[in-house]
């Protein structure tokens, strides 16, 4: 495979825990970040500490990283969850904004200046293999009745605590967890760089995570997973015409908001288990159809056009 | 276009892979990337522009002998948008899909340091343009095999601000703004400081904003209540346009200086009269008999002046075509080791380059002042 | 002492900068209930129309600044049927609301980058760059006109919503939507003429901004700290939008004057996260509670 190839392939995987992180604290519980490439620039920035100062191997940087970016969440959480989202939302922005100046104002590790020289210890398969302990572990906690009590808190807050859920516990529930894939992203995306650099944290990273959350579907991992690699190879591919890519973002996103907020997979799973379940219905129809020579067909699959289509 | 390219790389790739570089082969392909999108884009298209400029020239001549062989130089550019991970990205691209012996750029330090495991585990040589920062190069004292520049470094242009303020301008307490969150303010800042200071000068106040900030009035309004003789303004023209109109807003009416962050035809159109008088430290002259030539061939050719990072991507051509002349074969290796015992005569001055730091050893800045919204050569200062 | 005064100085005017975006930013909160990021992109446009009627149309300033501002109405009236009003119609839920105008925020500031192009631009001088001198304080022309003119445009948005019908209509879809609609009210009018009153705050805030600052696409970006004087002042309150405003921009200047330049925006931060964690209404904020 040549290095170019690699190194997209292993952005993507970064990328894509990041994202998994944040599609558990947007599209699931329903909050929305300004600020979660404040989280991926503490976990990079505890990650190196770890792994360049003190000595420590990888893994012990990696979990160092979703600890500490844990911590600092669940801070935020505290002083800002018990109040309307938009009081999140800008405590956020004014976090990452705050992250980034301390970084910057800190020479210990570089400051403005960036941190040269971090072991290049991110390889495909170290990510490859985070990326599948974070599937699955998202996968069974969304699934689980915490999964749908964060729907729930999502859709209709006033109405789920009405019915009995403890909403403050379960949006901080997702901080938490999304924070501490945020830090391992940042962990993993500093060991592949060799330098990091507050500049690499800003709000337009933690908007682009967002965008592909959005692209992906709210409430669909697969969709994440999906939105992830596509979205990071496409502005390689469309290199020519990149200065069009955030204007037709933009739109997209009101678009997918008006027309189809579920995003691209509009809430349906990849599992072994729809795939199964998909053919089935499949054949099903098909028995039908060659029985009474149905006169249309069932679009509830591929579904209403493309979000993009609505403005 | 795209398969073209992939056609000739992989003809490329195999002339070398299978008899270093013989008869078939006639082409070199060399890497470019910098901004050509974003803020930054000025700069990049100019660095871009220049590059593909001097190739096509030098191909019109004859092209560059390499170990008794005539080749032809074909440049290939990505834009990184000023980002470091875009910049891992282009430069592995460069390197493994579309294999240049050498790649030119950028202009960011924050670009050009993460891109070095790259480069060794490729053995292509990269030759920064106006990256600065001391650690492009050099990395816990030891030299990085693959990485070189063709400009002078941070402390070296700290240290002839300080110098030129100091003794010239006989200026004994100096005032500094800077942009904390840029990695180019923040070098000079500190060198600035540390010369000043070493030659009995004093720092009267240290003060900072973040990029993206727009008013600077609470933090002039401090460094009036001290009364300097300068302030030190270390950043882009756009900041400085501001802070100048602010300062002069206020009353204060001292000499500012910076770097070579200010030169633009923009500095003067926004800040007009609250430069006026004011240095700034510079790669070169812009009026030097050596840089006339290149000036008018790029003007002729895209009808629109060169910047600054025209005049060094010029002089890592130069530099370039040098040591692919000594290198016997067109590999990265060769020129690298090549690179290394380079000592040319370019447009900005001489460039002999240190083996110890892979800087340009000793060359001289240049010191501009404003008058009547021109850019004024002052005279040549080097630093001790 | 004579720093001090000329600081104080410097803040009032740093925060009527931010109150004059915090109005318009908190008058379609206390409707919608919701934040609209794109103000900041509104704010822009403000500018770059103010900027073109100037250099191209030529036009007098005046007329500049009135053109600037019609547009910006028109523009934000704009997003709203086209981002908003499919949301609002089926009752989503907020979040959805907040990605709109995200999605927003991005398409505005980036169709400026892909067709004007990202360099900033300068406008002409009007007012003059000297400043007027009390004694030791110097104090900016241009911001003691835009002192000037923020302060009659908000008398008139108060005066607006105080005396006229649409006025106390939009007072009364404040406090309940729903109810107002009930009773009569055209609460989709009402929501139109909110988002164009809104629109015509930024266009103010663009021109002065643009005169002020120069104009460039992420020069929205200040924005964000007027919605964190906003949440200072009390979501929702347009008295309490203009006191956090101004008490930001004191803060600010106080701190970066007298403490640290270099921590400035971290120690507003950590008042900002004090002030939620002891009075997370604001200063004059309304309930937190959802309107359900």
């Amino acid at each position: 495979m040549s290095s170019y190839i690699e190194g997209i392939l292993m952005l993507s995987g970064i990328n894509l825990i990041a994202v998994l992180g944040l599609s558990l604290l947007t599209g699931f519980a329903g909050l929305f970040s300004f600020g979660h490439a404040g989280f991926m620039a503490i976990g990079a920035y505890s990650a190196a500490v770890c792994t360049k100062l003190l000595g420590l191997p990888f893994v012990a940087a990696i979990a160092a990283a979703a600890l500490v970016a844990a911590g600092v969440s669940w801070l935020i959480g505290r002083a800002t969850l018990k109040l309307k989202g938009d009081y999140f939302c800008i405590a956020t922005l004014g976090f990452g904004e705050a992250i980034r100046l301390i970084l910057d104002n800190f020479q210990g590790l570089g400051g403005a200046r960036g941190w040269p020289g971090i072991p290049p210890r991110t390889t495909l398969l170290n990510i490859l293999i985070l990326d599948v302990i974070g599937v699955v572990l998202l996968a069974n906690l969304v699934r689980s009745r915490h999964g749908r009590n964060m729907i729930a808190v999502r859709e209709e807050e006033l109405a789920a605590k009405v019915a009995g859920i403890d909403t403050f516990r379960y949006k901080m529930l997702a901080l938490v967890i999304s924070a501490a894939y945020a830090g391992v992203a940042g962990a993993l995306l500093g060991h592949y760089m060799t330098f990091i650099q507050p500049k690499m944290f800003s709000m337009v990273k933690s908007t682009e995570l967002t965008i592909i959350v959005i692209f992906g579907g709210l409430g669909s991992i697969s969709g994440s997973v999906l939105g992830a690699v596509v979205l990071t190879f496409l502005p390689e591919l469309l290199r020519a015409v990149d200065k069009w890519r955030l204007v037709v973002y933009g739109l997209a996103v009101i678009g997918i908001m008006i027309g189809r907020p579920r995003g691209l997979m509009g809430g349906f799973e990849l599992t072994p288990k729809s795939i199964r379940a998909h053919f089935a219905r499949r054949r099903e129809e098909r028995a039908i159809k060659a029985g009474r020579a149905a006169e249309d067909g069932d679009e509830a699959l591929s579904g209403e056009a493309d979000g993009k289509g609505g403005l | 276009m795209r398969i073209r390219n992939i056609v000739a790389a992989a003809v490329v790739a195999l002339a070398l892979a299978s008899c270093g570089g013989e008869k078939q082969a006639d082409v070199i392909k060399v890497g470019w990337f910098g901004a050509l999108t974003g803020d930054q884009a000025v700069w990049g298209n100019n660095e871009f522009n220049t590059v593909k400029m001097l190739f096509e020239e030098i191909n019109a001549a004859g092209g560059v002998t390499v170990g008794g062989k005539a080749y032809t130089l074909e440049a290939v550019g990505y834009d990184n948008k000023g980002d470091a991970q875009e910049a891992v990205n282009v430069v592995r691209r460069l390197t493994s899909q579309d294999k240049v012996v050498a790649v030119l750029g950028p202009n960011a330090s924050g670009n050009a340091i993460p891109i070095a495991p790259i480069l060794e585990g490729a053995k292509v040589p990269d030759i920064a343009t106006v990256a600065t920062n001391p650690k492009v190069t050099v990395l816990d004292g030891k030299v990085k095999p693959y990485n070189f520049r063709v400009c002078f470094i941070d402390p070296y242009q700290g240290a002839v601000a300080a110098g030129y303020a100091f003794d010239v301008l006989g200026a004994r307490r100096a005032a500094v703004l800077y942009d904390v969150s840029d990695d180019y303010s923040q070098g000079l800042r500190e060198f600035f400081i540390e010369n000043f200071e070493k030659k009995g000068g004093a720092v009267v106040a240290d003060e900072s904003f973040k990029s993206g900030d727009v008013d600077f009035r609470p933090q002039l309004s401090k460094i009036k209540a001290q009364n300097p003789d300068i302030i030190f303004m270390p950043y882009f023209f756009k900041e400085v346009a501001l802070s100048a109109n602010q300062a002069r807003e206020l009353g204060i009416t001292q000499v500012l200086m910076g770097g070579d962050g200010w030169p633009s035809d923009q500095l003067i159109s926004m800040g007009g009269a609250a430069v006026e008088g004011c240095y700034f430290v510079n790669h070169l002259d812009y009026e030097d008999p050596d840089v006339a030539d290149y000036k008018a061939r790029y003007l002729k050719k895209y009808g629109i002046e060169t910047e600054l990072n025209g005049y060094l991507v010029h002089d890592a051509v130069v530099l370039l075509v040098d040591a692919l002349k000594r290198a016997g074969e067109p590999s990265g290796e060769a020129i690298a080791k090549a690179l290394e015992s380079a000592d040319v005569k370019g447009i900005t001055g001489r460039i002999k380059i240190s083996p110890q730091t892979h800087n340009p050893e000793g060359k001289d800045a240049a010191i501009i002042k404003i008058v009547g919204g021109k850019y004024i050569f002052q005279q040549k200062y080097a630093a001790e | 002492m004579a720093q001090f005064l000329q600081q104080m100085v410097n803040g009032l005017s740093i925060g009527s900068v931010y109150a004059l975006m915090a109005v318009g930013y908190s008058l379609v909160y206390s409707i919608m209930n919701f934040s609209n990021f794109a103000h900041g992109g509104v704010i822009m446009f403000g500018a770059y129309f103010g900027f073109f009627a100037m250099t191209l149309l030529k036009l007098p300033f005046v007329a500049s600044f009135a053109l600037a501002f019609v547009g910006t109405a028109v523009l934000a009236v704009v997003i709203e049927r086209v981002a908003y009003k499919p949301l609002r119609e089926r009752s989503a839920p907020f979040l959805y609301f907040i990605i709109s105008a995200m999605g927003a925020s991005i398409f505005l500031e980036n169709i400026i980058i892909a067709t004007i192009g990202p360099t900033f631009r300068t406008y002409p001088d009007v007012f003059g760059r000297t400043s007027i001198s009390l004694g030791s304080v110097s104090i900016g022309r241009l911001d003691l006109i835009m002192f000037v003119i923020s302060a009659v445009c908000l008398t008139g948005l108060v005066l607006f919503i105080d005396k006229t019908k649409m006025g106390r209509a939009i007072q009364a879809s404040a406090y309940n939507m729903k109810a107002a609609a009930l009773m009569g009210v055209n609460t989709d009018r009402v929501v139109m003429i909110v988002f164009a009153l809104g629109g015509m705050l930024a266009g103010i805030a663009g021109v002065f901004f643009g005169m002020k600052y120069t104009v460039y696409p992420q020069i929205g970006n200040i924005t964000t700290k007027s919605f964190v004087a906003a949440v200072f002042g009390g979501l929702g309150s347009l008295p309490g939008a203009v006191l956090g405003s101004v008490l930001l921009g004191v803060i600010e200047t106080l701190v970066a004057g007298y403490l640290s330049s270099q921590f400035r925006d971290l120690i507003a931060f950590v008042i900002l996260i004090g002030v939620l964690v002891f009075r997370p209404t604001g200063i004059m904020g309304k309930t937190t509670e959802d309107k359900a």
